[in-house]
């Protein structure tokens, strides 16, 4: 049974698939705390009946990477930032997510929420608020809020329990998949935003890399095709 | 082949970061105008394998998964508030607000909307307005024979007759809040009006709760600054064109599947 064309196959596939991610990340190049992604190849081993085993190339492992994005001074007063590692926790519809995008607003009744309208929460959980007739806000490292000279609150910063366990979702947030932790190494810089930490230089390259690939396995297909078709001809001719 | 659509949703976006900047280049010589920038976030993703999938009888998982992200989405064009310089007018109508708070204006349909442009102007019946003509809330009339008008940080407005040395004081300007003045909805025209986001409006004397104070003979500048939105016009340009070279690479990658016997 001919297999060339099928472990080709699972390469084209494999391309098409981090030719997506490629373009999400650029996409997503001047997403605030965007975190970048890329495709791990791995070898799939099937082995044969008899004599050899076939190896196939194919892309079912996602790699996030946790690089610290860029710093941009906006001077918002609930725009922040995490130097370090660590996320913001956000309460969703389905959950608490956790997130790296620092540009937050209160709404009208005094809660921090982010740009979608979902509140941030503290470390345990619960809201935080904001007066809405506070003067000066201030926010400490530690994510302390002061109105005023007044503590009223701490921004919650956390890191997941099982990092593997992280899943991404729309909106620039993480599914933690389990319980949080307070995070440690972290720090908090209010009048900042943390940039996309996309390389698009990288990523561009990336992209090249992958289209000659593809074009290369197509061309592949191609000389395959005509290489069975000639053998078909010969065989054929040889009979009659 | 959705890396054409994805790229698509990422030229979308860079230009309307094109939009938002040259708007805000625009409006460089606005009276009271903040900065806006455009926010965005990636859309949803695509669960092509699972992390935490069964990969073999004895209980190995997959430890990461694939997931593919569907692209980029406009989260919000948010404003940037923060206080313009002022500059010296000598006008007595200019007013400068020094720290938070807006004017408060009633429309010609009776609704009130908010200002931070304090070009104010007389009308001939000597109620002071806005530039549009708009009435300022409280209304406040300037008598025929006043010699001049003198408004202090608090917001009280007094006149000086010409046979009289002494100030009368003739009204009492306000100021108004919001918890979330990013919430309040752009009229043009330096107006905005309460939303939902914004909350009920707070209205106030200048110089209380949080509120700044009022600076006659003065006008808050624009708070664009060309320098950051030049550079920013740079990237979303170069971002542009990012998005438009993965179209052009997706397409000779279909051109190519086509092009297999």
């Amino acid at each position: 049974m001919d297999s060339q064309g099928y472990i080709t196959l699972t390469r084209q596939i494999g391309l098409m698939r981090e030719m997506q991610v490629v373009a999400n990340n650029i996409a997503n190049s001047a997403t605030t705390g965007f975190r970048q992604e890329g495709v791990v190849f791995s070898e799939y081993v099937k082995g044969m009946d008899q004599g050899e085993s076939l190896s196939m190339g194919q892309a079912n492992i996602g790699a996030t990477s946790f690089e610290q994005g860029t710093l941009t001074q906006t001077a918002g007063t609930f725009d922040f930032a995490i130097e370090g590692e660590g996320y913001f926790l956000v309460e969703t519809p389905g959950g608490e997510r956790l997130t790296r995008a620092g540009s937050f607003a209160s709404n009208g009744a005094g809660d921090l929420v982010t740009l979608d309208g979902y509140r941030v929460l503290d470390t345990g959980g619960a809201p935080v608020f904001v007066p809405p007739d506070a003067a000066s806000i201030a926010v400490g490292p530690d994510g302390t809020i002061s109105a005023d000279g007044n503590l009223v609150g701490q921004i919650g910063l956390v890191v997941p329990a099982e990092p593997k366990d992280m899943t991404r979702e729309g909106g620039v947030m993480f599914d933690a998949g389990g319980a949080v932790l307070p995070a440690e190494n972290a720090k908090v810089m209010q009048g900042f935003v943390e940039n996309s930490n996309v390389d698009t230089i990288t990523q561009l390259a990336r992209m090249i890399e992958v289209q000659r690939a593809y074009e290369m396995g197509q061309s592949f297909l191609e000389t395959e095709d005509e290489r069975v078709r000639r053998a078909v001809e010969t065989m054929t001719r040889s009979q009659g | 082949m959705r890396a054409l659509k994805i790229a698509a949703t990422g030229m979308a976006a860079q230009q309307m970061r094109v939009e938002t900047i040259s708007n805000n280049l625009a409006n460089m010589n606005t009276t009271g105008y903040n900065a806006r920038r455009a926010e965005f976030a990636d859309l949803h993703y695509q669960q092509v394998a699972r992390a935490g999938a069964v990969t073999a009888s004895d209980g190995t998982v997959l430890p990461t998964g694939v997931q593919l992200g569907l692209g980029v989405r406009p989260t919000a064009i948010t404003i940037h508030l923060s206080q313009g310089s002022l500059e010296a007018t000598g006008a007595d109508l200019d007013l400068a607000i020094d720290g938070k708070g807006y004017l408060e204006v009633t429309m010609p349909s009776g609704q009130s909307a908010y200002t931070r442009d304090g070009g104010l102007k007389r009308t001939g019946e000597g109620l002071i307005v806005t530039s549009d003509g708009y009435p300022v809330s409280p209304e406040i009339t300037v008598p025929d024979d006043a010699r001049s008008v003198s408004i202090n940080g608090d917001g009280e407005v007094y006149v000086y007759f010409q046979d009289n040395a002494e100030a009368q004081l003739i009204g009492q300007l306000s100021l108004t809040g919001f918890s979330n003045p990013k919430g309040l909805e752009a009229l043009g025209s330096n107006l905005f009006s309460e939303t939902e986001g914004s909350g009920p409006p707070l209205i106030g004397t200048p110089g209380e709760d949080g509120l700044g104070t009022l600076r006659q003979g003065y006008l808050e500048a624009s708070s664009v600054d060309a320098v950051r939105e030049v550079t920013e016009l740079i990237e979303a340009q170069r971002g542009y064109e990012m998005n438009a070279k993965v179209i052009s690479a997706a397409d000779q990658m279909m051109g190519a599947t086509t092009q297999v016997r």
